[in-house]
């Protein structure tokens, strides 16, 4: 009941998003971009050292960064990062066609 | 009698040659190798001599064995046809084939680079064909394993994204005739240059859902925050299982330095007007939450010095806790309506926050102390967790409306709220005495800050004297710059003067 009787249409202001205050959004979780990095690191690895392993969990950590990623994230950054880790794979097995041997 | 002659001549060249090479056989093996001793096959001879070459030749052989992946008695009769053929190239080789003797002399070497074979006695060696030969798949389980995995995390990223937006669909659903009543906009993108309401939450993430409200007396604006759990991240997921986490809204309303409130997790802030909140600093949550915030939030920390208190006082349940900036003002907030809202919702309520000197959690900057006091807003931060710990359903959101309304009986009681003379007093202390801390300490500072600048200026005026083409003006700037000088070198003295006057 009361609560209706303040909202006047004559005696409010309205305000547009975002508000001045609003933090970083970097900031609060910043798990996509070091998936990201990680991501390229291991693509990187996994080229050079021709280390199977290595190209498999790139792929998996660009997949981790994209389901975190922001909705204002650049989707290039995304795409290069996951193409970067593919191409890790199929060169990894292109020199060495041979199946990955596990760690055990 | 000279036809039995000449027929003697190649008789005794074939006696001579044969002993002959014996002899020198002999002669070879005379180290105490008994002709005796050894089988009589082809190549017996080589038998000791090449004890160490027959390990090489084995691994010779088995490649081509391998390769051709013929059958265990076939590759032996292939291998030692394959010899006997090799050294039937060699003229005298043929009749020493038979009796397995060589003329060492006549093929030097001859016995290292023929490849003997192997012998009877020694097992093949059978090497397994590489894996990526074979037709088969299962030498792939690793990578078949590898890809399974991410057709796992690609469902759950679907099936996770698509809950969170069913549920945040439902929260709205259930809230939108609340908020539409209490404010005139409802859902701004930021896109926009005009505030139009858009009606609908604005997605910032696959668990993260904004919607601004605004247009209300007492406030600026309200952002509406739902922080779902990362559902679309399977390694999230996981560690879930290890640690329960649930759902929260945060809700923050900000008043244009108004009162500002925030919800967490059903995060509300709010916003509010200079006049429509009297300065104290407050907060009631969990035992937890309210550690927590104590030691990260900058106005927590600066103004609510005490450990946070029991609410047993107010009728509050055990499991929650105060901070006050003073007695007064938790007896100001906590009215019977308040008490009962908190009361009924406390599984729900993370923390409830009310500040004039809200500035956001703790800043950790590089350089020491930040030159400025933060800038400041009136809030109300209202933080609730959705129940369901997890499992949430859409059901769940209609469980949090009438939290809505304490947010925004909570809005218009803080508006209302004023402290009495005594109570006012005292937050202007504390608040003079925060504002001196902070000057003290980024004292030091703000002087090397004030000297540096002093150092930009004189060396601007510097460059704009050089640079200045006109000699004359040249001269005549120069000469005001150094008029300046000296005036300023006068004033200290002056000044150094009455402060040693006065000490004295």
């Amino acid at each position: 009941g009361g609560i209706f009787n303040l909202c006047n249409p004559r005696h409010f202001t309205i305000g547009i998003w975002p508000p001045s205050t609003e933090s970083n959004p970097t900031l609060e979780d910043p798990t996509p971009d070091y998936m990201n990095l990680l991501g390229m690191i291991f693509s990187m690895c996994g080229l050079m050292l021709k280390l199977k392993w290595c190209a498999w969990i790139a792929v998996y950590c660009s997949f981790i960064s994209f389901a975190n990623s922001r909705s204002s994230e650049d989707t290039k950054q995304m795409m290069s990062s996951f193409m970067l880790s593919i191409s890790a794979v199929v060169m990894s097995y292109l020199q060495n066609p041979q199946p990955m041997s596990p760690p055990w | 009698m000279q036809r039995p002659r000449l027929l003697l001549i190649p008789i005794l060249l074939l006696l001579l040659a044969f002993p002959g090479s014996k002899g020198r056989y002999n002669d070879d093996f005379d180290d105490g190798e008994d002709l005796a001793e050894f089988d009589d096959n082809d190549f017996a001879e080589f038998e000791d001599m090449n004890e160490d070459l027959t390990a090489e030749k084995e691994s010779a052989p088995p490649p081509r064995v391998s390769s051709a992946q013929p059958e265990e008695d076939e590759d032996e009769d292939e291998a030692t046809v394959e010899l006997e053929d090799g050294q039937d190239g060699f003229e005298d080789s043929d009749t020493q084939d038979q009796d397995g003797k060589y003329d060492q002399d006549e093929f030097e070497g001859f016995g290292d680079s023929e490849k003997p074979g192997p012998s009877m006695k020694d097992p093949l060696i059978i090497h397994t064909v590489p894996a990526h030969l074979q037709n088969s798949w299962e030498s792939y389980y690793m990578e078949i394993l590898m890809v399974t995995g991410l057709l796992a995390y690609i469902m759950n990223y679907i099936i996770g994204k698509n809950k969170n937006s069913r549920l945040a669909q439902a929260w709205f659903n259930s809230h939108k005739e609340l908020l539409e009543s209490n404010f005139a906009l409802v859902g701004d993108d930021g896109t926009s240059k005009e505030a139009v309401s858009t009606g609908k939450l604005n997605q910032e993430n696959e668990h993260i859902y904004n919607l601004w409200c605004s247009g209300r007396v007492c406030c600026e604006g309200m952002l509406i925050q739902l922080k779902f759990l990362k559902r679309q991240d399977l390694l999230n997921v996981l560690a879930r299982m290890m640690r329960p986490a649930c759902d929260q809204v945060v809700g923050i309303s900000q008043f244009p330095s108004f009162l500002v409130c925030g919800i967490h997790f059903q995060q509300v802030k709010v916003t509010l007007n200079d006049e429509d909140m009297d300065t104290f600093v407050f907060a009631v949550g969990t035992k937890k939450a309210m550690a927590r915030m104590q030691k990260e939030m900058q106005d927590l920390s600066e103004f609510c010095g005490d450990k946070p208190k029991s609410g047993a006082k107010y009728g509050l349940p055990d499991s929650l806790a105060i901070l006050s900036e003073m007695g007064e003002v938790t007896d100001g907030v906590m009215d019977n309506k308040m008490v009962h809202y908190i009361t009924t919702q406390a599984e729900k309520i993370e923390s409830i926050h009310f500040s004039d000197q809200f500035s956001g959690p703790k800043v950790m900057q590089e350089e020491g102390q930040p030159l400025k006091l933060p800038e400041t807003k009136k809030t109300l931060l209202f933080t609730f967790n959705v129940p369901g710990m997890g499992n949430t359903s859409p059901k769940d959101m209609d469980s949090l409306l009438p939290l809505m309304n304490m947010v925004i009986y909570s809005i218009d009681k803080v508006k209302k709220l004023r402290l009495n003379r005594e109570g006012k007093q005292k937050a202007d202390r504390n608040r003079a005495r925060v504002e001196e801390n902070f000057l003290k300490q980024t004292h030091a500072q703000r002087q090397e800050a004030a000297q540096t600048r002093r150092e930009e200026k004189k060396r601007a005026e510097k460059e704009r004297i050089m640079n200045e083409e006109d000699p004359e003006r040249q001269r005549r700037l120069e000469e005001a710059a150094q008029r300046r000088e000296q005036k300023k070198m006068e004033k200290k003295q002056m000044k150094m003067k009455q402060i040693k006057v006065k000490a004295m």
